[in-house]
This record gives structure tokens, sequence and C-alpha cells, in this order.
């Protein structure tokens, strides 16, 4: 429980150092050659219904998310994405239906568990820890992930035997504790340790030169990006994006959507986006999901689900910035 | 000054005045020309009296008497060095003990949005386990030991009945639970370990120690203050590295942030609230047998939860440093006043003082000393 294989892989893979002009070539076809092959479903979506009071938010909505893919959940205003994503995410818990994660069917999950579970978001009102570094921000990606030598130890020996794995765990807990406020040996290198990878993450991104700048005072499409560092930091396996390019200009959008293809080329990290930005959603996702009203209109290609007739009614039905 | 600000899109609560309260230098002229006014009327008499009335005339005696009155004695005080130096220690070592108990009430605030009125009476509920459990015979460390341990499963409860329950809820509501806590904890200790006040067992320094000598001062500073002083710049010293330097600490920080976010990351908040109150538990331990080391722990312990608040108000809430730093300024600005107008005010200043500095505070930066300033869009 200490460090996953993800962990490893996500190592091993080293930091792009490339980075130019990888929209331009990104055709259709370049795109499904470089991409990972599209495995297994990943997240499966059964029949949710999530209720306010008497408001609907989410009526009877089924769908997959598969390995490596890019899924795209649509809809117009109020249609129920954001709520989709916190079921997932676990910051609701829908009255009816199930999510099967990974094989296994999800019991009610705080999100934390969830976060531990290898799911990681953006939100759609960007929450930063607006008072740390973009640096401190990401390191907070990877608390989770941080173990101190002695609850490792902890957990090769103590941790399966009943009740003294209670009674002895504050212990180790205390030994990390102190190893970490006086940043000793072990402690150390595990602070190394993930340091490293949020610095690749840091070039990646090429956030490199606002490193140290409390997130606050950058501008709001660095926030963004920020965030979606914040999140590739947990290396999750399922990344959720909730309308990464919302109020980005022509140019922002365009490089966002390159660290998306790009996180999910080199990482694998499968991505479920919310996006209002037709254009957007049809150059970059494997499958698109619609909603309206909390109910599902459609799933498919990009192609096929634009040329869904009830998925153009409700685009037209409803005023909208951008209609498909 | 008032249209500029508003103009520039920062209006809404600031004194008019704000523009210039601001500014770090406008309270340097005025000092500056406060002591030369008072200087030249202290001093400057003998010597050259001429001079004294012409600033007399000048300013009308109404005006340079009242400033007189108020900075003569503080000028007065400053020329008796050696007794002003020791007074000063005097205060600066009581500060360090304000701003530890200003800390407990900080790190609650940053992490849940609640401001903890039980505080104080954490501080008397902690020191009453300590000396309770002495009583019966347990050595002292290891009743130390155990009072901590009573403060982590006193936040774990906490956090179960209260906080738990409590998530997203209008602040006041979590003010008004905390006072309900106070309540409950008060008649809980009393119940448990009686309302007679007790000594605490600890061999405590006493006397004076000899530091150095002015003119013919002796500079001494009792050596009960010099060791809660040092008690409490440790666990000052280590609740700052505890929060800046630990993974911990960075979880805390993220939590104070952004609740979502933290909990996006993987943060468990049920965790962190249970960390944080045993922090502030612990703290209000060390506070109560420091504080209850002279004069034995009693019920005006948990009074001392009122010498946090104009530390919070001058500090800011949300902020390490500035608990720190307001609790020095609190400790040492009250002996001076104690000091210098003791006797014209009739004494008893070390009472409200730290309130009136405290007005004067949020008059100037509501936001409290480190704090970032508020800007607010209209
Ligand atoms: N916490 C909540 N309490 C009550 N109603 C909610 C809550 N969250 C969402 N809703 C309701 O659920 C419906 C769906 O909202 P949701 O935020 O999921 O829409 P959305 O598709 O993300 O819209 P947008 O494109 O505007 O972000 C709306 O009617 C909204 O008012
Ligand atoms: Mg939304």
């Amino acid at each position: 429980m200490t460090m996953t294989q993800q962990d490893a892989a996500a190592e091993a893979v080293p930091a792009s150092a490339d980075g130019e002009g990888h929209l331009a070539e990104h055709d259709a076809t370049v795109r499904e050659a470089h991409r990972r092959a599209i495995g297994d479903v990943m997240l499966e979506v059964d029949n949710i219904t999530l209720r306010f009071g008497g408001v609907k938010a989410i009526t009877d909505v089924s769908f997959n998310i598969r390995e490596h893919e890019i899924f795209a959940i649509i809809g117009p205003n109020g249609a129920g994405k954001t709520s989709m994503l916190n079921v997932i995410n676990g910051f609701y818990h829908p009255q009816d239906g199930t999510i099967t994660y990974k094989g296994n069917v999800r019991q009610r999950m705080r999100p934390y568990e969830v976060a531990m579970g290898g799911i990681a978001r953006t939100f759609q009102n960007v929450a930063l820890f607006r008072g740390m570094s973009t640096l401190d921000n990401m390191m907070a990606g990877r608390l989770t992930k941080m173990h101190g030598a002695a609850e490792r130890a902890f957990d090769k020996s103590l941790a399966d035997i009943p009740v003294v794995n209670f009674l002895t765990y504050p212990f180790f807990w205390t030994a990390d504790f102190l190893m970490d406020a006086f940043y000793w040996g072990p402690y150390q290198k595990e602070e190394e340790r993930h340091r490293r990878r949020v610095e690749e993450i840091i070039e990646f991104l090429e956030i490199v030169d606002i490193r140290r700048t409390p997130v606050g005072r950058l501008p709001y499409g660095l926030q963004k990006r920020v965030e979606l560092g914040r999140a590739l930091a947990m290396d999750p396996q399922l990344l959720l994006l909730d309308e990464p390019m919302a109020g980005m200009n022509v140019e922002e959008k365009e490089d966002m959507s390159r660290f998306i293809i790009d996180v999910n080329e080199e990482f694998g990290t499968t991505m479920a986006l919310i996006e209002h930005d037709m254009g957007v959603v049809m150059d970059i996702s494997d499958r698109v999901v619609v909603l309206n009203y909390g109910r599902k209109l459609g799933e498919g290609t990009p192609d096929v689900v634009q040329k869904n007739q009830d998925v153009i009614d409700a685009y037209l039905g409803v005023s909208h910035d951008r209609p498909g | 000054m008032t249209a500029e600000a508003s103009t520039a899109g920062e209006a809404g609560a600031r004194s008019p005045l704000s523009g210039l309260t601001g500014k770090w230098w406008f309270w340097a002229a005025v000092i500056v020309a406060v002591f030369a006014i008072v200087g030249l009327d202290v001093w400057g008499l003998d010597e050259d009296a001429e001079n004294h009335k012409a600033i007399l005339s000048f300013l009308g005696d109404g005006l340079v008497g009242f400033l007189k009155a108020v900075t003569e004695p503080v000028a007065l005080f400053w020329l008796k060095l050696g007794f002003a130096i020791e007074t000063s220690m005097t205060g600066l070592l009581v500060g360090v003990l304000y701003s530890l108990v200003a800390l407990g009430f900080v790190l609650i605030y940053k992490a849940s949005g609640m401001f903890n009125y039980s505080q104080g009476v954490m501080v008397l509920f902690a020191a009453l386990t300590f000396v309770g459990l002495t009583e019966y015979g347990i050595p002292v460390i290891l009743a130390l030991v155990m009072a901590v341990g009573v403060m982590i499963l006193f936040a774990i409860v906490v956090e179960f009945l209260i906080l738990r329950h409590l998530v997203n809820q209008e602040q006041i509501i979590l003010f008004m639970a905390t006072i309900g806590l106070a309540f409950f904890l008060e008649g809980f200790g009393d119940t448990i370990w009686g309302s007679n006040v007790k000594k605490i067992p600890l061999d405590l320094p006493s006397g004076a120690m000899d530091w150095l000598t002015i003119g013919d001062w002796n500079v001494q500073v009792q050596w009960l203050d010099i060791s809660a002083a040092a008690t409490g710049a440790v666990m000052v010293v280590a609740l700052a590295v505890f929060f800046n330097k630990t993974r911990i600490g960075r979880a805390l920080r993220a939590v104070a942030d952004d609740h979502q976010a933290a909990l996006s990351v993987g943060i468990n908040l049920r965790t962190i609230w249970i960390i944080v109150w045993s922090v502030a538990g612990i703290v209000a331990l060390f506070a109560g047998i420091v504080w209850g080391a002279p004069s034995g722990v009693q019920f005006s312990l948990s009074l001392i939860a009122l010498k946090a608040l104009p530390v919070l108000l001058i500090g800011g809430f949300e902020s390490i440093p500035g608990a720190i730093v307001a609790g020095l300024i609190v400790g040492f600005g009250e002996k001076i006043a104690e000091v210098s107008w003791g006797d014209s005010l009739g004494g008893g200043i070390e009472n409200w003082f730290a309130f009136m500095l405290a007005m004067v505070f949020l008059v100037i930066r509501p936001q409290g000393l480190f704090g970032e300033k508020i800007i607010e869009r209209v």
C-alpha cells in the first residue's frame, strides 16, 4: 500500500522534452497511431439517479469509460455534467445506481478514498490552494503518496496483526512525523523522490518560471494549468476535468488541448472531460456522452453524436454560447 | 483620498483615513512629530525656554497639554533605561505565552473556519486533568503524557460528535457549537476534578536573574518568567515548523485554503480536524501549566482566552506569524502602558489596554498584521 506500480511506471516515463507543435501534427490518424490502445472498461456508470430535494439533477444515466480513452461529457448548462463528476469523485452520493471502478462495484465512498483509488479531478471554478506556490500546490497532489520509513516498516511487519497494529501505529506515525519535522535522512529522500516527479510535471506543462509564485497571483489560464498539474501529480489512473478550457482564449485553448492529448499519450491516463467548445470536443475526444436535463441523449464517437438529431435539437433548443 | 480609493475598486468598510493610515511613513511622521514636541517640551524648558514658549503658543496649550500628559510618562520611563529594559523583558516574556494561546485559536480557525470559543476552557480542562492525575500519585511525566492522551481523545470525540455533522454550515453555527462545547467542558472538568484551586506540583524556579546593570539600576528578570517563556517559545517554534515544514502541515494548509480541493487530492478532512484539535489541546495543556504555575489551576485560567482575542485581532485570525508577533506586541505594550500611565489612570490598565490596541489596529489594518489587503469589488 505504500507505492503503487503506477507510481513506479510513471517515474519510468521520461518527462516530455520536446513539446513544440504537437497539436499541428495531431490530425486524427497520426494521433490514433501514437495513442495507447484503448483497453477494457475502467469505470462503469450504471443507472445513476441523483436528486437534490425535488430537483432531479441526474436521471437514470449509464455509460462507461475505457482505459486510455478521452471521454467527453457534453450538454447544455444545467444538464448535470458537473453533478456526474461529483458522483464519480464521491462528493455526491446518488440515490440510485452503481459505479463499478476497475471491476469492483463501489460502495459509498468518501472523496479522499476515491482519490486514493487513483481518480483525480479539476474543478469548473478553479479550486487551488491560493496561498501556496505552484510547487506547493503540486506537492499537495502527492501528499497521499508520501510515506515515511517508519510507516513502511509498519506495513511490512505489524500492519496485519489485529489489536497490535492499532496500538503500535501511533508510535510509527510519530516517528515519521519527527523525521519529517527534522527533515531527517529517510524522510528527506522520500520528499526528494516526490519532488523530482513534480518537477517533471512542471516541465511537461511548461510552468517552470512560475514554480515559486503564489497561485493566487497567476492569471486565470495559468491557474487552470496548475490545477491540471496538481491532478497529474497524483499520477491518476482516471482524470476528471470539469471544463478545463472555460474562459480561455483561442491560444490558451490550443495549449490546453495539446496538454490533454500529450498526457493521454505519454502517461496513458484515462480522461473524462466536460467541455462546451464543440470544436475542441470533436478534436480530442474518442467518445462522447450527451446529457440534457439530467438524462442521457446519446453516446458514441464524436461524428455519430454530432449527427444525432436529439442532440442537435437539444443544443438548438437551449440558448447557448456555442451550439454544436 | 476616499474618492481615489473607490475608483481603484477598493471601497467598503475602510476608515476615511485609510489612505494615510496604511502608510508606514505617515505613522513614522506622527511619532517623530509627537516626540519632537514633547522632547522640546520636556527637555527644552531649561535650555531654551523661548523655543518652548514659541511652540506652546503655536499649537495652543490644550493640544500640547494632552500630548504631554500622554507621552511624557513614556519618555520619562525610557529615561530610566535599566528599569525600562527590565519592564520590556517581562512584557515580552508574557507575550510569548499570549502568542501560544492565540496559536491554538489560529490553528483551528484555519483548518475548519471555526472560532473556537472553548479554547480558554480547554486550557483550564487540560491543566486540571494534568494536576488531577498527579494528585492520584501518578508521576509528573506520566501524568503529562496521559493528559496529552486525554486531549487527543477529546479531539477525537469533538470530531465524532460535532465537527463531522457541521460540514458546510454557517460560521455562526460553528461558533455556537463551540460555545456549547465550552459550557459542557467546564461542567465536565468541574464534575471530575472538583472546583478547588489546585497547585501545580512542579519545582518552579524562583528568584530572579541579575542580568545587567545600567547606571544604578540592576536589571533583573524572574526565573519563572524566563522558564515560562522558554517553554512557550519552544512550543511556538515547534508549531511553526509543524505547519510550514511537515507533510501534515502541508495538508493542513491545503485544507485551510480550499476544503473541496483538499478532498480531491486525497486529504481526509476528518483526520486533519482530529490532528488540529489535538494540537490545539496540547497547546492548551502547556499554556495551562505555565500559566497556572504561579497561582494554581482555577477557573480564572479559562479567561486567558480573553487575552488571546486582542492578539488575534492584531495578528489576524489566520496568520501564524501574525499571532506570534501580535502576542509579543500585546505583552510588551501592556506592560509599558501599565508602568507609564498606571498612576495617572488609576492602574489596572493591563486589563483593557490590549483591547484598545486591537481597536487601533482594526482601524489601521483590518486584515491583521500580515494579512493580505482585503480588496472588495463593488
Ligand atoms: N449541491 C446542489 N444542490 C442543489 N442542486 C444542485 C446541486 N448541484 C447541482 N444542482 C442542480 O443540478 C442540476 C445540474 O447541475 P450541474 O452543475 O451538474 O450542471 P452542469 O451540466 O455542470 O451545468 P454547467 O454547464 O452550467 O456547468 C442543476 O439544476 C443544478 O441546479
Ligand atoms: Mg458544470
